[in-house]
């Protein structure tokens, strides 16, 4: 790891390198911490156990404290912001559905990889190859409507925005208090350290790369890379790829890629995790699980660029950095998540 | 089937050989062009890509 970061400073660039470094304290924290988007959305459900949302709420809280504001302070920081559309909404509630079934959502995925979990290091190449597959078929999805993207910080200020994703996570407090009743133990230390550790995390990147945390593109741009250069692929007739941006990634190594390059980190930082002895159990599965957790990681890669981002670059940059994208991809996807856990059951996992 | 640990090896040499590969089929890169250290402050507005854009 070491040896790699001082190829990014010589080779690729200092942000890069810093990057990396950010990536691998998200990979530590998210295998170190268990901090599982896709387990603490399962417990509030199937145990009416409130604590991994309880750590993911204050995330979401700590995330907008910091980054709203510093967007205010630096017009260079860009928000997340996807389009409210037909897409975000089916996008989300079938990675809602799918990421049960993976047991990950994209960073769940990638620290699971990286810790060497067979399923999620199986599910990544394919969640890869779906990614892509989403992007290239995103402007049908797009064309079933869609309005402009809103961020709360220009249309609302600062106080508006912090105070209307305050409320409205104090809401989303409240109706989990409704589901699980009274009694319920809410904080456990391992969620309350994620929690801090990722927010802090996440402000940094925000801070260096001038965007939020992401990372669905990352997989896209790595399998658009190989198909691209395998012959199979015209980037110049897809109305995404062609686009000037993603065209110029295209051309140019992944290790100057943003999101890229915190998924590489996120990737050692957890092996690093499970080399200190941190495995996380895996029970064998069958024939037919392992089947069905591949498709499922590939239609949740495929599901998460039209729901523009998973629960990191959708939920957690979108909440934090005030879109509104954000706050529809969370109902959508619970929903999803609801019929999930259901079809996990039924195929034993 | 293979144990975890020799997944693990098939997974990194795979993800490291991808990488490789990259490097060698990409563009060089402009390290005289390199971008700020830190975006905040930069004057420049960030340019990569994010799983939340459209296009």
């Amino acid at each position: 790891m070491a040896a790699f970061f001082i190829f990014l400073i010589w080779s690729i660039s200092t942000r890069q390198a810093l990057l990396f470094l950010v990536g691998i304290g998200m990979g530590m924290a998210l295998a170190g911490f268990r901090f599982g988007f896709t387990t603490g959305w399962r417990q509030l459900i199937e145990d009416r156990d409130p604590r991994g949302v309880a750590g993911q709420v204050l995330l979401l809280g700590l995330g907008a404290l910091l980054a709203i504001p510093l967007m205010a302070q630096f017009p260079e920081l860009k928000a997340a912001l996807g389009p409210p559309s037909v897409s975000l909404i089916l996008g989300a509630f079938v990675f809602g559905l799918t990421m049960q079934i993976a047991d990950g959502c994209g960073s769940g995925t990638l620290y699971k990889a990286g810790m060497g979990i067979p399923l999620n290091a199986g599910i990544l190449p394919l969640f890869a190859l779906g990614s892509f597959l989403g992007s290239v078929h995103l402007h049908h999805f797009l064309a079933l409507g869609q309005t402009e993207p809103i961020g709360l910080l220009e249309t609302t200020g600062t106080a508006g925005a912090l105070g209307i994703t305050l409320l409205l996570l104090a809401i989303s407090v409240g109706l989990v208090r409704l589901w699980v009743g009274a009694g319920r133990a809410w904080l456990d230390a391992r969620w309350i350290k994620g929690a801090i550790v990722l927010a802090v995390l996440a402000t940094l990147n925000l801070l260096l790369a001038g965007q939020p945390w992401g990372v669905v593109y990352g997989f896209g741009l790595w399998a658009a890379k190989g198909v691209t250069a395998a012959g199979l692929f015209d980037p110049s007739t897809n109305p995404f790829w062609s686009q000037a941006g993603n065209a110029e990634r295209l051309g140019q190594t992944v290790l100057l890629d943003v999101t890229s390059i915190t998924n590489i980190g996120i990737l050692a930082g957890a092996l690093w995790v499970a080399s200190r002895g941190a495995s996380e159990t895996a029970k064998p599965l069958t024939g037919q699980q392992w089947l069905i957790g591949l498709l499922a990681g590939f239609i949740m890669g495929y599901s998460s660029r039209l729901a523009f981002g998973c629960n990191v670059g959708a939920m957690l940059s979108g909440i934090t950095t005030g879109s509104l994208h954000g706050w529809l991809w969370v109902p959508a996807a619970f929903a999803g998540t609801l019929i999930g856990v259901r079809v996990r059951r039924r195929y034993g996992f | 089937m293979a144990s975890n640990t020799s997944l693990k090896i098939i997974f990194w040499i795979v993800l490291l050989a991808f990488i490789a590969w990259d490097l060698q089929a990409s563009a060089p890169v402009d390290l005289r062009n390199e971008p700020p250290v830190i975006a905040a402050g930069s004057g420049q507005v960030a340019s990569g890509g994010h799983c939340s854009m459209p296009r």
